[in-house]
């Protein structure tokens, strides 16, 4: 241990140079920004504050995001103009219909099923003896990155010839069944929906507690009143609980739609995007680093860029909305 | 917004539900509640206890037979292979752990301190186009990265940036700005404006009214802030494959473990299990420890999509 620490040690204080560099220009604008007064001192003040994060925006997302929109009308080495002949293979390569279609079905079918579960567990925890503790460890998969996630699962889903004792735990069930076990990450298109899985695991936690934040919102006398009128289970979660949490549900739902259409992580670890399992995100990966295709990969980018944009506006809309109502 | 919500996550149950005699249909319901509750719970559960037993099996000790049972004496040397490679599986996660803390720990801390500064202006010093400014850190939460990361690696490669460790710090600090400004911003919106207004009379300028008022108060914001960036940061898979992916050398955590599970011929499960535990370890013991400010940090941040 002692031996790890002295080795560890200059590397230590030499990975930090970043954040000393840092405080430095800071301090230094600070002093410089505190010693002018009077009647220029507020906007300077504004200007000190706010440059930094402003160049970095303007340099980090507003540049490259106008680059990668030129790029998609490049050749591969983005040195000549080639028109629409990116969007064109999009639209026509068979290739790219599947990862379309693919990422059609991550941005449908696992909002849904998330959003679902966590408002089914939600409301069956709610008000339950003890709550907290099967909640916390719902939630739990939520500290886990998707690629630590994707390799527990690779184990659950791993394959042996079916002469040999099977390892994957989803093998042995399906045996235990009665069924042959199958080499399931090859499967199309379960294979798509045995990644989906991994994404559920992390994320229900997720939207229920959110969920669980809003059913709490529910008044107590709403609830006592419509218990007076004989409402109950899922009349109740019907006519009363899930009207009242609705504007909630749709939040969570929209978050899934965006986090599963820009999906890569557990399809680059668990597939690495063969067998029919690509995705929009992945599709793109494999453009830049295995096709050296810039202009392929940048067409993919904006129409992923593109399908964002509606529940971009609908998001800043509400969020005006829900300002103004304040 | 998030306080409340947390208080309400975190708030004993109330009693709602008057101690009486159930009928058939509501003892059914009751029934059929936990029994679906305990399912899904196992399910949930399975994964995160398959992934602990296993390590704790040793190296080559992981079969079919044993793979939902406890180990019969535990065994820490899918550990030690993990953490520092042995001949026959050279990859370790060490090293990459150590780098990801630096890294991780640098943009974390960079990013507070540029989203206070900023959520500090755009709560309380309200400008002519201000919210236009507004909008475009709006712009920088939704997008998806991948929109810009053609042109990043291009600049990266260029200015031979991907060469370091550094790369990933200017981009979790660039793409982190818009999440903590906002979280900052809302956090500052609470703090009377008569504070602020008391400070102008005293003659205080913007940047002596930050040091001696707000800063003293943000304690508790910096805490979520840096949970949430520290979080997103050591489980980030997308900027470290893009802009460090093609070095070995400069593997972050989710990388190497990506190396790990996916380069040698001879899967040692037992070492992908360890592995799998060790990288996602920090992350745990922050949610496990301080779980109300990383719920905190979620509701408010994750929300953005």
């Amino acid at each position: 241990m002692s031996g790890f620490i002295a080795t560890n040690l200059p590397k230590v204080t030499s990975l930090f140079t970043a954040m000393a560099a840092f405080f430095i220009i800071l301090a230094v604008i600070f002093v410089i920004a505190g010693l002018v007064n009077g009647k220029k001192a507020r906007p300077i003040a504004l200007v000190v504050f706010l440059a930094p994060a402003i160049i970095l925006l303007l340099a980090g997302l507003v540049i490259p995001t106008g680059r990668t929109i030129l790029f998609s009308f490049m050749n591969p080495n983005s040195d000549g103009f080639v028109g629409f002949e990116n969007y064109a293979w999009i639209a026509t390569d068979p290739g790219v219909r599947t990862v379309l279609f693919n990422t059609a079905l991550w941005t449908i079918l696992t909002p849904l099923f998330t959003t679902a579960l966590g408002l089914y567990l939600a409301v069956m925890l709610d008000r339950m003896r003890g709550e907290s503790i099967p909640k916390s460890l719902i939630f739990m998969p939520m500290a886990i990155s998707f690629v630590g996630a994707s390799i527990i699962f690779k184990f659950m889903y791993e394959y042996r010839d079916p002469g040999d004792s099977q390892i994957g735990l989803l093998s042995a069930i399906v045996q235990a069944i009665g069924f042959g076990p199958s080499n399931w990450l090859l499967v199309k298109p379960l294979n798509t929906l045995l990644l989906m899985v991994v994404f559920i695991w992390t994320q229900t936690g997720f939207a229920m507690v959110i969920l669980s934040a809003a059913i709490k919102g529910v008044p107590t006398d709403v609830l006592e009143a419509s218990a007076l009128d004989g409402a109950t289970g899922w009349k109740l979660f019907r006519g009363v609980t899930f009207p009242m949490v609705r504007t909630t549900f749709v939040v969570v739902l929209a978050t899934m739609v965006v986090a599963s259409l820009k999906l890569f992580d557990i399809v680059r670890t668990m597939t690495g995007g063969n067998f029919g399992t690509s995705v929009l995100a992945n599709e793109m990966y494999s453009q830049i680093f295995v096709q050296f295709d810039a202009g392929k990969g940048s067409a993919l980018a904006v129409m992923l860029f593109l399908s964002v944009t509606p529940i971009f506006i609908y998001n800043i809309r509400s969020l005006r909305r829900e300002r103004s109502n304040k | 917004m998030s306080k409340d919500l947390v208080d309400l996550i975190t708030a004993k149950p109330d009693v709602r539900n008057k101690k009486r005699k159930l009928n058939g249909k509501e003892r059914f319901w009751l029934i059929f509640r936990y029994i679906s509750l305990t399912f899904i719970w196992f399910l949930v559960v399975m994964p995160i206890y398959v992934m602990v037993i296993n390590s704790l099996k040793g190296v080559k000790n992981v079969y079919l037979t044993n793979a939902f049972k406890l180990p019969e004496k535990l065994d820490f040397s899918a550990w030690s292979v993990a953490w520092s490679g042995t001949d026959y599986f050279p990859q370790s996660i060490s090293d990459s752990m150590t780098r990801t803390l630096f890294f991780v720990i640098q943009a974390s801390i960079i990013s507070a301190i540029i989203g206070s500064i900023n959520g500090y202006v755009f709560a309380k010093w309200k400008f002519r186009g201000s919210n236009l400014v507004f909008t475009l850190f709006l712009f920088g939460m939704f997008i998806p990265y991948q929109a810009i990361m053609i042109p990043l690696v291009r600049i990266a490669t260029t200015l031979e940036l991907n060469k370091s460790i550094y790369v990933l710090v200017l981009a979790h600090v660039i793409y982190g700005i818009p999440i903590c400004t906002l979280i900052f911003r809302n956090y500052y919106e609470a703090i009377p404006n008569e504070l602020i207004e008391a400070a102008r009379v005293d003659k205080a300028s913007m940047v002596r009214t930050y040091r001696s008022i707000i800063l003293p108060l943000s304690v508790p914001a910096f805490v979520v802030v840096l949970i949430w960036q520290f979080t997103s940061a050591w489980n980030d898979f997308l900027f470290a494959i893009f802009l460090t992916g093609g070095s070995p050398k400069l593997a972050v955590a989710t990388t190497a473990l990506n190396f790990i599970t996916g380069s040698s011929n001879q899967v040692y499960y037992g070492v992908n299990m360890t592995a799998s535990l060790i990288v996602s370890l920090p992350t745990l013991i922050v949610y496990i420890f301080l779980g109300r400010y990383f719920l905190r940090g979620l509701l408010s941040g994750s929300l953005k999509g």
